[in-house]
């Protein structure tokens, strides 16, 4: 097929498309990434593709702009969520995989259900219950919130890896004496270790990306980076290289995440439906 | 999932001490939050003022937006229903020729493949600022080649125009996350049929009609259910971009939830009734599909075994 005249430009076609998919959706972050390194009058000048970098954005953000308060309220609203999401959601993701009982199919799909909600139709209560409890503007209740989220996530993600466990082996710890904690605790845990790892690695993600409730819910000491993106909506002179110096440093964790888990990237995107 | 007979796999009085502690805290998080956001719907509750003097105002603030009184609603849900139609769409009949496009053999192919990691990845606000960067009218780069190209420059964020840029930025998030997932069904389908169907002389066209689109549509259905439930939530990209304006051009109805209840006026309870509306038209539409889709453990099996 190659050797005709109809293959050749059928191949040149197929170059053309890939060439144009991949730039097509580079692009945009390549665009941010070198403005972040501009000096300002290079970045209100976009004929100008050869520049000399600068590390002036970054300094300006790290400095000025208090991003180590709004890095270190991501880290602990992010690690906090993240272990007590998996904590409930691992053994109750064990009871969905290896238990029958009734309305079963039901529960799991109302627990996804509450997955697909939009933040934007919760973000009220949570705000007043918030305010009741005093709670607003604390690391504390984003983590609260950041459960109803994670936990749906964790419990569908865990549910599909300890399924593909042979029950058999669970079968063989019950025969030598093993009660269903112990099982559960020495058995299975043991050997989901990487499902537990990618399933935490996607509610960290998740969670450092969250940026709705944050927006609402915190006002000042407990802001995440994410927000961070609202400092530059005033319309006089926006300083487009800081702007693009925190939108890499606000994503440049979530990439080395996503890499880890590309495996099974497909896998968390789907709430494990599919096994990409 | 086959379990073996017996007490020791069935009793549910074991699968409630596994499942109640997570349901025990979802129940507390989620359901009681919901219910009080239908007590607040019904009241005149504004955020600047004490709790406890709100009025309960029974249908009011619901009759308000159905009726049309209240200008902007309706707009809301046909620009909310417009973003979902169309962003959708072409999302899937652009991830879906993305996935056709790398299905076959490429040099480099999991590298090129990698990039599409980038889109749904990036946190969706500083997709919002990246955007911002490309599409600024004076210096955005998007302007630029067009006056190289020696058009005319575009206000790609004006009354016109916002609407399909959110639209453009929607499809550049979310097509990656089509393509790789239809990438992998159609890597995971039988060989044979399409085999067979060469031998017979079928034509590509043929082919995707007849055997590819109906072997896939399984996957094609996970797809697209999963796609429209991100679709109905959307809120970061688009206040970051555009915060619902110029004027309401781009105000889906997560962004009038915002802007009614928090910005300006603080109206809670009316802002309540809206986000009650969201609520059931988006779980209409997601329950509507999913009983289209089997999304259960069986199903979950089938599709894409691939690796």
């Amino acid at each position: 097929m190659n050797g005709s005249r109809s293959g050749r430009v059928k191949s040149v076609l197929i170059v053309i498309g890939i060439v144009a998919v991949v730039v097509f959706f580079t692009f945009p972050v390549y665009w941010m990434v070198t403005t972040a390194f501009k000096i300002r009058i290079d970045t209100i000048d976009p004929g100008k593709w050869l520049f000399a970098p600068t590390l002036e954005n970054f300094r300006v953000v790290l400095r000025k702009r208090n991003f180590y308060a709004y890095l270190g309220n991501s880290v602990v609203t992010v690690a906090a969520s993240t272990v007590v999401s998996m904590a409930l959601a691992t053994p109750a993701a064990y009871g969905f995989a290896r238990f029958r009982f009734a309305k079963k199919r039901d529960l799991a799909f109302a627990v996804l259900s509450l997955r697909m909600l939009p933040a934007m139709c919760v973000v009220i209560p949570f705000f007043l219950i918030g305010r009741f409890a005093g709670l607003l503007d604390t690391s504390i209740l984003l983590v609260i919130v950041y459960l109803s989220f994670n936990i749906p996530f964790g419990i569908w993600m865990m549910r599909g890896f300890i399924e593909e466990i042979p029950i058999e082996v669970e079968e063989a710890a019950w025969v030598d004496g093993c009660g269903r904690l112990e099982t559960f605790v020495r058995i299975v845990l043991p050997l989901v270790k990487p499902g537990l790892a990618a399933t935490a690695m996607f509610i960290v993600i998740q969670s450092w990306n969250e940026f709705a409730l944050a927006l609402f819910l915190t006002s000042f000491r407990a802001r995440t980076l994410p927000t961070m993106t609202t400092m530059f909506f005033s319309v006089t002179g926006i300083v487009w290289g800081e702007m693009a110096a925190v939108g890499v440093m606000t994503t440049l964790p979530v990439l080395v995440f996503s890499l880890l888990i590309q495996k099974h990237l497909v896998r968390g995107l789907t709430f494990g439906a599919v096994k990409g | 999932m086959r379990l073996p007979n017996g007490s020791y796999w069935t009793s549910g009085r074991y699968a409630a001490a596994f499942i109640a502690p997570a349901l025990a805290v979802l129940v507390l998080i989620v359901v009681v939050p919901t219910f009080f956001l239908w007590y607040i719907s019904f009241t005149d509750y504004q955020l600047q003022h004490a709790w406890g003097t709100q009025a309960f105002v029974g249908l009011d603030n619901f009759v308000r937006l159905i009726s049309g009184r209240d200008h902007d609603f309706l707009p809301a849900v046909r620009i909310s229903a417009v973003f979902l139609l169309f962003s959708v769409v072409v999302e899937f009949l652009l991830g879906f020729s993305i996935a056709l496009l790398f299905h076959r053999r490429i040099p480099a192919k999991r590298l090129w493949m990698s990039f599409f990691i980038l889109p749904m990845t990036i946190t969706p606000a500083v997709i919002g600022l990246m955007w911002k960067l490309i599409y600024n009218t004076e210096y955005g780069v998007l302007n630029f080649l067009l006056t190289a190209a020696r058009l005319p420059k575009i206000n790609w964020l004006g009354v016109d125009t916002a609407l399909l840029s959110v639209v453009v930025v929607d499809i550049w998030q979310w097509t990656p996350f089509l393509a790789l997932m239809l990438y992998a069904g159609l890597q995971s389908l039988p060989t044979d049929p399409f085999e067979s169907a060469r031998i017979d002389g079928a034509s590509s066209l043929q082919i995707l009609r007849f055997i590819t689109v109906p072997l896939m549509r399984p996957m094609i259905s996970i797809a697209l259910f999963l796609r429209i439930i991100d679709a109905l939530k959307i809120f970061d990209t688009v206040y970051v971009l555009t915060r619902g304006g110029p004027g309401n051009a781009t105000e889906l109805l997560s962004l009038q939830v915002f802007r009614v209840g928090f910005q300006h006026t603080g109206w809670i309870g009316r802002s309540s009734a809206i986000a009650i509306i969201y609520l059931l038209l988006s779980s209409l539409i997601i329950l509507g599909f999913a009983r289209l889709v089997r999304f259960d453990s069986e199903s979950r099996r089938t599709p894409g075994e691939t690796v």
